[in-house]
Protein backbone atom coordinates (compact mmCIF):
# COMPACT_ATOMS: atom_id res chain seq x y z
CA UNK A 1 0.00 0.00 0.00
CA UNK A 2 2.57 2.46 1.16
CA UNK A 3 4.17 1.49 -2.64
CA UNK A 4 0.91 3.00 -3.88
CA UNK A 5 0.28 6.20 -1.95
CA UNK A 6 3.55 7.55 -2.39
CA UNK A 7 3.41 6.43 -7.05
CA UNK A 8 0.23 8.42 -6.49
CA UNK A 9 2.12 11.30 -5.42
CA UNK A 10 2.35 11.04 -1.48
CA UNK A 11 5.49 11.29 0.60
CA UNK A 12 5.25 8.27 2.41
CA UNK A 13 6.80 6.67 5.68
CA UNK A 14 5.83 3.41 7.72
CA UNK A 15 6.61 2.89 11.00
CA UNK A 16 6.98 -0.30 11.94
CA UNK A 17 7.94 -2.98 14.84
CA UNK A 18 8.75 -5.37 12.48
CA UNK A 19 11.19 -3.76 9.86
CA UNK A 20 12.29 -6.96 7.94
CA UNK A 21 8.35 -7.87 6.90
CA UNK A 22 8.41 -4.09 6.20
CA UNK A 23 11.33 -3.85 4.18
CA UNK A 24 11.03 -6.87 2.27
CA UNK A 25 7.89 -5.74 0.17
CA UNK A 26 10.14 -2.64 -1.75
CA UNK A 27 8.74 0.73 0.37
CA UNK A 28 10.31 3.85 0.29
CA UNK A 29 10.66 4.83 3.62
CA UNK A 30 11.11 2.82 7.02
CA UNK A 31 11.45 3.88 10.34
CA UNK A 32 11.56 0.55 12.73
CA UNK A 33 10.86 0.79 16.31
CA UNK A 34 11.34 -2.12 18.93
CA UNK A 35 8.20 -2.14 20.43
CA UNK A 36 4.97 -4.76 20.81
CA UNK A 37 2.47 -5.12 18.52
CA UNK A 38 -0.81 -2.61 18.98
CA UNK A 39 1.62 -0.33 20.81
CA UNK A 40 3.41 0.99 18.22
CA UNK A 41 4.31 4.27 19.59
CA UNK A 42 4.73 3.61 23.29
CA UNK A 43 2.49 2.82 26.24
CA UNK A 44 -0.95 3.85 26.88
CA UNK A 45 -1.13 7.30 28.65
CA UNK A 46 2.76 7.94 27.94
CA UNK A 47 1.83 10.80 25.83
CA UNK A 48 5.89 12.14 26.17
CA UNK A 49 7.04 8.88 25.19
CA UNK A 50 4.26 8.32 22.22
CA UNK A 51 5.15 12.06 20.95
CA UNK A 52 8.72 11.32 21.36
CA UNK A 53 8.27 8.66 18.53
CA UNK A 54 5.89 10.81 16.43
CA UNK A 55 8.89 13.30 15.88
CA UNK A 56 11.49 10.82 15.57
CA UNK A 57 9.58 9.42 12.28
CA UNK A 58 8.68 12.67 11.13
CA UNK A 59 12.68 13.58 11.43
CA UNK A 60 13.27 10.53 9.65
CA UNK A 61 10.35 11.53 6.66
CA UNK A 62 12.90 15.21 6.63
CA UNK A 63 16.30 12.87 7.05
CA UNK A 64 16.27 10.10 4.37
CA UNK A 65 17.20 10.42 0.98
CA UNK A 66 17.94 7.09 -0.44
CA UNK A 67 14.41 5.11 -1.83
CA UNK A 68 14.21 2.20 0.88
CA UNK A 69 15.89 3.62 3.58
CA UNK A 70 15.66 2.54 6.90
CA UNK A 71 16.12 4.76 9.93
CA UNK A 72 16.29 2.33 13.51
CA UNK A 73 15.03 4.50 16.32
CA UNK A 74 16.84 4.33 19.27
CA UNK A 75 13.75 3.48 21.57
CA UNK A 76 13.68 0.63 24.37
CA UNK A 77 10.69 -1.01 25.35
CA UNK A 78 10.72 -1.26 29.05
CA UNK A 79 9.44 -4.46 29.64
CA UNK A 80 10.86 -8.16 28.39
CA UNK A 81 8.81 -9.66 26.00
CA UNK A 82 7.13 -11.51 28.45
CA UNK A 83 5.97 -9.41 30.40
CA UNK A 84 5.04 -6.79 27.43
CA UNK A 85 1.68 -9.45 26.93
CA UNK A 86 1.15 -8.67 23.02
CA UNK A 87 -1.61 -11.42 22.83
CA UNK A 88 -5.01 -10.90 21.88
CA UNK A 89 -7.81 -11.83 23.58
CA UNK A 90 -8.93 -14.78 21.94
CA UNK A 91 -7.01 -16.92 19.83
CA UNK A 92 -6.58 -15.67 15.54
CA UNK A 93 -9.12 -17.97 13.71
CA UNK A 94 -6.33 -19.09 11.30
CA UNK A 95 -4.48 -20.66 14.60
CA UNK A 96 -7.38 -22.61 15.71
CA UNK A 97 -8.11 -23.52 11.60
CA UNK A 98 -4.36 -24.66 11.12
CA UNK A 99 -4.84 -26.59 14.67
CA UNK A 100 -7.53 -28.77 12.65
CA UNK A 101 -6.10 -28.79 9.22
CA UNK A 102 -2.45 -28.72 10.00
CA UNK A 103 -1.88 -29.87 6.74
CA UNK A 104 -2.92 -26.03 5.15
CA UNK A 105 0.40 -24.65 7.29
CA UNK A 106 2.10 -24.48 3.90
CA UNK A 107 -0.51 -22.74 2.12
CA UNK A 108 -0.01 -20.21 5.07
CA UNK A 109 3.65 -20.34 4.84
CA UNK A 110 3.74 -19.51 1.21
CA UNK A 111 0.98 -17.29 1.29
CA UNK A 112 -0.96 -19.43 -1.33
CA UNK A 113 -5.13 -18.89 -0.14
CA UNK A 114 -7.11 -21.46 -1.05
CA UNK A 115 -10.20 -20.70 -2.90
CA UNK B 1 26.81 1.92 18.85
CA UNK B 2 23.51 2.63 17.11
CA UNK B 3 20.52 0.59 17.71
CA UNK B 4 19.49 -2.23 15.14
CA UNK B 5 15.45 -3.10 15.79
CA UNK B 6 15.39 -6.78 16.09
CA UNK B 7 11.95 -7.68 14.17
CA UNK B 8 11.16 -10.69 16.36
CA UNK B 9 11.92 -8.94 19.67
CA UNK B 10 8.19 -9.43 20.53
CA UNK B 11 7.04 -12.20 18.24
CA UNK B 12 6.66 -15.41 18.60
CA UNK B 13 5.70 -19.34 17.21
CA UNK B 14 3.32 -19.34 13.96
CA UNK B 15 3.50 -15.50 13.74
CA UNK B 16 7.47 -15.43 13.62
CA UNK B 17 7.49 -18.70 11.39
CA UNK B 18 4.97 -17.03 8.90
CA UNK B 19 6.74 -13.51 8.67
CA UNK B 20 10.19 -15.18 8.09
CA UNK B 21 8.41 -17.35 5.63
CA UNK B 22 6.58 -14.46 3.44
CA UNK B 23 9.71 -12.48 3.69
CA UNK B 24 11.65 -15.13 1.78
CA UNK B 25 9.14 -15.07 -0.89
CA UNK B 26 9.66 -11.65 -1.92
CA UNK B 27 11.79 -10.04 -4.25
CA UNK B 28 13.50 -6.51 -4.32
CA UNK B 29 11.34 -4.55 -6.47
CA UNK B 30 12.12 -0.83 -8.22
CA UNK B 31 10.85 1.64 -5.00
CA UNK B 32 8.77 4.57 -6.14
CA UNK B 33 9.81 8.06 -4.78
CA UNK B 34 7.86 11.23 -4.11
CA UNK B 35 10.01 13.89 -2.36
CA UNK B 36 9.12 15.88 -0.07
CA UNK B 37 7.62 18.61 -2.06
CA UNK B 38 7.83 21.72 1.08
CA UNK B 39 9.02 21.84 4.68
CA UNK B 40 7.13 19.67 7.15
CA UNK B 41 5.79 22.98 8.39
CA UNK B 42 3.98 23.68 5.69
CA UNK B 43 2.58 19.75 4.99
CA UNK B 44 -0.93 18.23 5.78
CA UNK B 45 -0.34 15.10 7.44
CA UNK B 46 -2.53 12.07 7.34
CA UNK B 47 -2.67 8.42 9.22
CA UNK B 48 -2.97 4.80 7.76
CA UNK B 49 -3.27 2.32 10.43
CA UNK B 50 -4.34 -1.07 9.97
CA UNK B 51 -5.23 -1.99 13.29
CA UNK B 52 -8.61 -1.87 12.44
CA UNK B 53 -9.97 1.65 13.88
CA UNK B 54 -13.57 2.21 13.19
CA UNK B 55 -16.17 5.10 14.97
CA UNK B 56 -18.32 3.56 17.13
CA UNK B 57 -21.02 4.94 14.51
CA UNK B 58 -19.57 3.92 11.67
CA UNK B 59 -20.49 -0.24 10.44
CA UNK B 60 -18.05 -2.07 12.18
CA UNK B 61 -15.13 -4.47 10.23
CA UNK B 62 -16.40 -7.56 9.39
CA UNK B 63 -14.75 -10.33 12.10
CA UNK B 64 -17.12 -12.71 11.85
CA UNK B 65 -16.57 -13.14 8.02
CA UNK B 66 -12.47 -13.82 9.30
CA UNK B 67 -13.72 -16.30 11.96
CA UNK B 68 -16.24 -17.91 9.27
CA UNK B 69 -13.19 -18.03 7.27
CA UNK B 70 -9.30 -17.32 8.31
CA UNK B 71 -7.91 -16.94 4.72
CA UNK B 72 -10.31 -13.66 4.43
CA UNK B 73 -10.12 -10.62 5.84
CA UNK B 74 -12.42 -7.45 5.50
CA UNK B 75 -10.85 -5.31 2.39
CA UNK B 76 -12.86 -2.20 3.67
CA UNK B 77 -11.68 1.04 4.88
CA UNK B 78 -12.81 3.51 7.11
CA UNK B 79 -12.46 7.25 7.79
CA UNK B 80 -11.70 8.99 11.18
CA UNK B 81 -11.87 12.64 12.12
CA UNK B 82 -9.00 14.53 12.93
CA UNK B 83 -10.26 14.96 16.83
CA UNK B 84 -11.11 10.80 17.24
CA UNK B 85 -10.52 9.84 20.62
CA UNK B 86 -10.16 5.92 22.30
CA UNK B 87 -13.99 6.81 23.36
CA UNK B 88 -15.15 7.24 19.77
CA UNK B 89 -13.64 4.11 17.98
CA UNK B 90 -13.95 0.44 18.24
CA UNK B 91 -11.15 -1.64 17.60
CA UNK B 92 -11.52 -4.67 14.72
CA UNK B 93 -8.23 -6.64 14.84
CA UNK B 94 -7.76 -10.74 16.03
CA UNK B 95 -4.33 -10.89 15.51
CA UNK B 96 -3.23 -8.30 18.61
CA UNK B 97 -4.36 -7.25 21.47
CA UNK B 98 -6.44 -3.88 21.39
CA UNK B 99 -7.13 -3.24 24.45
CA UNK B 100 -4.23 -0.67 24.79
CA UNK B 101 -5.36 1.32 22.02
CA UNK B 102 -8.91 0.83 23.07
CA UNK B 103 -7.34 3.04 26.57
CA UNK B 104 -5.10 5.34 24.58
CA UNK B 105 -5.48 5.91 21.00
CA UNK B 106 -2.31 7.50 20.25
CA UNK B 107 -0.59 4.29 21.60
CA UNK B 108 -1.01 3.36 17.86
CA UNK B 109 -2.94 6.07 15.62
CA UNK B 110 -1.57 9.34 17.79
CA UNK B 111 -4.35 12.13 15.78
CA UNK B 112 -3.73 14.05 19.70
CA UNK B 113 -0.06 14.23 18.95
CA UNK B 114 -0.45 15.52 15.54
CA UNK B 115 -3.00 18.44 16.92
CA UNK B 116 -0.84 19.18 19.21
CA UNK B 117 2.35 19.31 16.29
CA UNK B 118 -0.18 21.43 14.41
CA UNK B 119 -0.61 23.94 17.23
CA UNK B 120 2.86 24.36 17.78
CA UNK B 121 3.16 24.54 13.69
CA UNK B 122 5.93 21.62 13.35
CA UNK B 123 3.46 20.41 10.67
CA UNK B 124 1.35 22.10 8.32
CA UNK B 125 -1.53 20.95 9.56
CA UNK B 126 -3.15 17.50 10.78
CA UNK B 127 -5.57 16.24 7.89
CA UNK B 128 -9.14 16.77 8.49
CA UNK B 129 -9.38 13.24 7.60
CA UNK B 130 -7.72 9.82 8.41
CA UNK B 131 -7.95 6.28 7.72
CA UNK B 132 -8.09 2.62 9.17
CA UNK B 133 -7.96 -0.66 7.50
CA UNK B 134 -7.96 -3.69 9.02
CA UNK B 135 -4.90 -5.52 9.55
CA UNK B 136 -3.91 -9.51 8.39
CA UNK B 137 -5.35 -9.58 4.66
CA UNK B 138 -3.67 -12.65 3.38
CA UNK B 139 -5.00 -12.17 0.14
CA UNK B 140 -4.50 -8.06 -0.82
CA UNK B 141 -6.09 -8.43 -4.15
CA UNK B 142 -9.77 -6.23 -3.59
CA UNK B 143 -7.33 -4.39 -1.02
CA UNK B 144 -4.85 -3.35 -4.06
CA UNK B 145 -7.79 -3.12 -6.28
CA UNK B 146 -10.77 -1.28 -4.71
CA UNK B 147 -9.79 0.25 -1.24
CA UNK B 148 -6.58 1.85 -2.20
CA UNK B 149 -7.64 3.96 -5.57
CA UNK B 150 -10.52 4.94 -3.15
CA UNK B 151 -7.58 6.14 -0.63
CA UNK B 152 -6.00 7.97 -2.59
CA UNK B 153 -9.33 9.97 -3.86
CA UNK B 154 -9.63 10.50 -0.27
CA UNK B 155 -6.45 11.85 0.09
CA UNK B 156 -6.31 13.99 -2.45
CA UNK B 157 -9.57 15.33 -1.63
CA UNK B 158 -7.94 16.08 1.48
CA UNK B 159 -5.01 18.07 0.16
CA UNK B 160 -2.70 15.39 2.13
CA UNK B 161 0.75 15.48 1.46
CA UNK B 162 2.86 13.40 3.87
CA UNK B 163 0.83 9.81 4.79
CA UNK B 164 2.54 7.85 7.52
CA UNK B 165 2.04 4.16 8.18
CA UNK B 166 1.30 2.28 11.03
CA UNK B 167 0.70 -1.20 10.70
CA UNK B 168 -0.43 -3.26 12.67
Amino acid sequence: MQRELEAAGFTTITLTPVPDLTASVSVPRIAAIEYPLGRTLGAPCDAAGQMAVLEATLQALDTIRTPGEIVHLPFEWPQTPKEARADPPEPPPIGRYLARNPWFLPRLLSRSVPG
Amino acid sequence: MPKTVDSYRFISGLTKRMIRSWISLEQPRPIPWTPLSRPLSECTLALLSSAGIALKTDQPFDQEGERQNPWWGDPSYRVLPKTATAADVRLYHLHIDPSYAQQDLNCLFPLQHLQELESTGRIGRSSPRHYSIMGYILNPERLLRETVPALIRDLKADLADVVVLVPA
